[in-house]
């Protein structure tokens, strides 16, 4: 990350004050987001998002589990993000785990609801096969490629994607004599279950520069903000997570406000984000 | 099984025995970076980046007084068809790490770009010409990184690094004395094959990495493991070699269509 | 033929990727490439019973010259040599180059100049606030950080390589110094040509561009050439703003120094505009920068929307009849 001049700094915090960034965008409007699905052909469903010069690949692979002793009507969702040193040097060796956990963290915390799986965007009981028994694990992996800032959105709207591309495959299961064995499960090749994402939600980061909020910033905006508000959104408009970074304090009336905010702005990320998989969909049929 | 079909003489994928899979480069694919590349082989899908020549960040690792090349693979958690965690540094990543900095160190002029020793020489020729002439001996110590990123493994993954460096270091306007390519083959069901796939791979015959350096015609990286008589590698090696050319021929196309491109667009 | 899109991830509709294609494919035809293009390990054609000299991008092989880099064969009487495009920039004395200050060391600044090493700038290189022309005693070296702190962009001149090969700058002008009020982009050094001017005032706009040689190019609030006073009142302000211990807040006087809105929506203007010309790889010159904002603005597209697919598909249909009746003109 190159550091930027007082002069630089004191620019940027203006043009956001004027409702004018550097790159002409205005305060809450997004970089044109571009989708692509499919990209990796051996998952049951993968997607690629750039937003800018950010650019995620994510992947879901559903495989054959038990579920929790806790929770034995429902399936199991883990997300994995890796930031791949391509995206910057600071992220060979081990130098991107901080980043990558806490970028796991707050996709998890968004997207799975509580530790009771009350609250999930992903409607985990629709992953069970045979209740107790065999579930579905559905094993989300994202790969940051290049970073531009605001990562947790585009993971997010990623993740969307994928599963929208998402087939978990049909599955007939052969109960054995008794209650107690491990039920046979046949996996077809042929048939798949298109996943139900009505219920995900989108992540909206609003970072707070000065007195104005922004949405989607840049790395170089990112390295001026105070804090910042992620909150992810989904399509009835209720909030599905909450995760504050940075280290000024926000009063409360702020943080209302904000929400209100990221409700607003999510409404149209989530119909440009249908679009644009309605069009990568089309193209992808054309093909 | 059966890896050739003894009446047809077709592999699993349908391929010939001496059949490259379908191969793919592109450049450009990370804007951050000074040089990268996308290089696919088959269903293997390989990303490189470069970054520098930059100064050096850790002075602890200069060792001679040549620019430091450094490189680091690393493999998505979804590359593989059993998705695995992989811990950052474990050894198969670290070997092939080297293998794969080794390959490209013997390549890049690195004695261009060093430390104490002339790097520029540019002859005044005319004077209206205002050309000047340059000895430097330089105190700056310069690395080169080297970033690989497998998005999808599907046998050949460290050859279609290899290439995809090439490319990236290309693309990033480092001096290379010539382009490096690699392939793989193998011996299966009594019949040399070429570029293997995940499944050839893993059924336990012989499996040749060849890396060449494709205009002087010099092999820079061999590995094999399993056993093989020595005529028969003999031949796997030369198929391997063919290979190699192929895609050395396909990575030139690549690049001069790169070249007059950037020079077209950019005009007088 | 690939649109080679890089930096601006684009999806355009299929009219705007026929149209892009063959804007491309015209400017392909129109280019005459009696220069060569090479690739790594290409030999170069040369009569060899003439001495040729092996320049940059050149190597020995067998008696044979070949290339090392990617690029396009030069040659100036008996040298030969390659050009490369994407590589780092190459400095020659009298650039005028952007840098940005890494590091604050005894007597000097370094600066990052998209070179593979850093330059530096001495403090005597640079003109003193106060104006006057004497030695630089153990206070100036104290007080170097009121002049310039690290991440401070700075523009100066290329001096020359001193013997331990370090490349040195020099910022005696008026018109070198630090520039603030504005923004820094960065582009490929080889889109930037060596002309007489880099200073420009773009009047109209009351915008300042400046092209560093080196790929870094500043679009700022224009300032005007006042020299010692401008550093003068930056020390004065500083120290106000020390006084008042209000680090990272906003103080009434910085409130009042924020660019006005309408030179603002100026220089975003001319900055989308470069990055245009740069994701399409066309030459940077301020005709070309200021014909694409004329452009925008007559054909009233928003500021942001200069980088989207539309405009991207028009500016190389424009480059496309600029360079056509640049060479009617020539013919």
């Amino acid at each position: 990350m190159v550091g930027l001049s007082a002069g630089e700094k004191h620019f940027i915090y203006g043009g956001i004050a004027q409702d004018l960034r550097t790159d002409g965008r205005q305060r809450l409007h997004y970089r044109p987001i571009s989708v692509e699905i499919g990209v990796i052909p051996q998952a049951n469903g993968s997607s690629r998002v750039r937003l800018g010069a950010t650019d995620v690949i994510v992947s879901i692979k559903a495989e054959l589990g038990r579920p929790s002793s806790l929770h034995p009507d429902k399936g199991k969702v883990a997300i994995f993000i890796d930031c791949s040193p391509t995206a910057a040097p600071m992220f060979e060796g081990r130098g991107g785990e901080e980043l990558s956990s806490e970028l796991s963290l707050a996709l998890q915390r968004c997207l799975l609801g509580g530790r009771s799986g009350a609250g999930a965007g992903i409607d985990l009981s629709s992953l069970v096969i045979v209740e107790g028994k065999v579930c579905w694990d559905l094993y989300i992996d994202g790969l940051v490629v290049s970073s531009d800032g605001n990562l947790l959105d585009a993971l997010a709207a990623a993740i969307k994607v994928a599963l929208c591309n998402t087939g978990i495959p049909k599955t007939t299961v052969n109960l054995g004599a008794s209650p107690n064995d491990q039920p046979d499960v046949d996996v077809s090749d042929e048939e798949f279950l298109q996943f139900d994402t009505s219920g995900v939600p989108v992540i909206v980061t609003l970072t707070k520069v000065g007195r104005h909020y922004i949405v989607d910033a840049t790395s170089e905006e990112e390295s001026q903000m105070s804090s910042a508000v992620s909150i992810s959104v989904n399509r009835h408009g209720q909030i599905c997570g909450l995760t504050k970074r940075g280290g000024a304090g926000l009063d409360p009336s702020v943080i209302l406000d904000m929400i209100s905010v990221a409700k607003h702005v999510g409404e149209q990320l989530m119909s440009s984000l249908d679009s644009e998989i309605a069009a990568a969909e089309a193209s992808a049929e054309d093909q | 099984m059966e890896y050739v079909d003894s009446l047809t003489g077709f592999r699993l994928d349908g391929r010939r025995p001496n059949d490259m899979r379908q191969i793919r480069g592109e450049i450009g694919v990370v804007a951050k970076a000074d040089g990268s590349a996308l290089f696919e082989m088959g269903n293997t899908k390989v990303i490189a980046a470069i970054y520098g020549p930059r100064e050096v960040q850790n002075k602890g690792q200069q060792a001679n007084n040549q620019a430091l090349v450094r490189c680091e693979y690393s493999m998505a958690n979804f590359s593989t068809g059993d998705r695995t965690r992989r811990p950052k540094g474990d050894r198969r990543s670290t070997e092939i790490s080297l293998v794969i900095r080794q390959t490209m160190e013997a390549c890049i002029l690195t004695h261009l770009m060093p430390h104490s020793q002339v790097i520029l020489i540019e002859f005044l020729v005319h004077i209206l010409l205002k050309f000047f002439m340059y000895f430097l001996p330089k105190i700056c110590f310069l690395q080169i990184d080297i970033f690989v990123q497998v998005l999808q493994a599907d046998g050949g993954t460290r050859s279609a690094c290899i290439n995809a460096a090439t490319l990236a270091l290309a693309d990033a306007g480092i001096p290379m004395r010539d382009i490096v390519t690699s392939c793989s083959a193998g011996y299966l069901s009594s019949t040399p094959l070429l570029d293997l796939n995940y499944i050839e791979d893993s059924a336990g015959g012989p499996d040749v990495t060849v890396g060449i350096l494709a205009k002087t015609d010099k092999v820079t990286l061999l590995q094999m493991d399993a056993k093989l008589p020595m005529d028969i590698f003999e031949n796997v090696m030369q198929l391997a070699i063919e290979g190699c050319k192929a895609i050395a021929h396909y990575i030139r196309g690549v690049l001069l269509e790169n070249t007059k491109q950037l020079e077209c667009r950019r005009g007088i | 033929m690939t649109t080679m899109q890089r930096e601006l991830r684009l999806s355009l509709n299929q009219t705007q990727r026929v149209r892009l294609q063959s804007a491309l494919q015209q400017l392909e035809e129109m280019t005459s490439l009696a220069s060569a293009i090479t690739v790594v390990a290409d030999t170069i054609p040369v009569n060899h019973e003439d001495s040729i000299l092996k320049g940059h991008g050149t190597s020995d092989l067998n008696g044979e010259v070949v290339a090392t880099l990617c690029g396009v064969v030069e040659r100036v009487n008996k040298l030969v040599y390659v050009r490369a495009q994407r590589a780092r920039y190459k400095p020659e004395v009298g650039d005028i180059i952007v840098g940005r200050v890494i590091e604050v060391a005894p007597k000097r600044w370094r600066l990052e100049i998209n070179f593979s090493q850093d330059a530096v700038l001495m403090l005597s290189s640079m003109n003193l606030p106060d104006g006057l022309q004497r030695r630089r005693t153990a206070v100036d070296e104290l007080n170097m950080r009121s002049i310039f702190v690290e991440n401070d962009v700075i523009c100066a001149e290329v001096r020359g390589f001193q013997h331990d090969g370090s490349l040195h700058l020099q910022a005696r002008s008026q018109k070198y110094g630090k520039l603030e009020r504005g923004m820094l982009l960065t582009v490929p050094a080889y889109l930037v040509k060596r002309r007489k001017q880099h200073f420009h005032h773009l009047e109209n706009y009351g915008v300042d561009l400046i092209l560093g040689s080196n790929g870094f190019i500043w679009v700022g609030e224009h300032v005007d050439m006042n020299g010692e006073n401008h550093i003068l009142a930056d020390q004065v302000s500083r120290e106000d703003m020390a006084d008042k211990s209000c680090v990272g807040q906003v103080t009434q006087e910085v409130h009042e120094r924020i660019t006005p809105l309408e030179i603002r929506t100026h220089i975003c203007r001319v900055a989308n505009s470069v990055r245009v010309l740069s994701a399409l790889g066309f030459n940077l010159t301020v005709e070309v920068i200021v014909d694409t904002v004329e452009a925008s603005i007559s054909l009233n597209t928003d500021i942001k929307d200069i980088l989207a697919a539309e405009f991207y598909v028009q500016t190389a249909e424009r480059e496309v009849q600029r360079r056509v009746s640049l060479s009617r003109k020539k013919g």
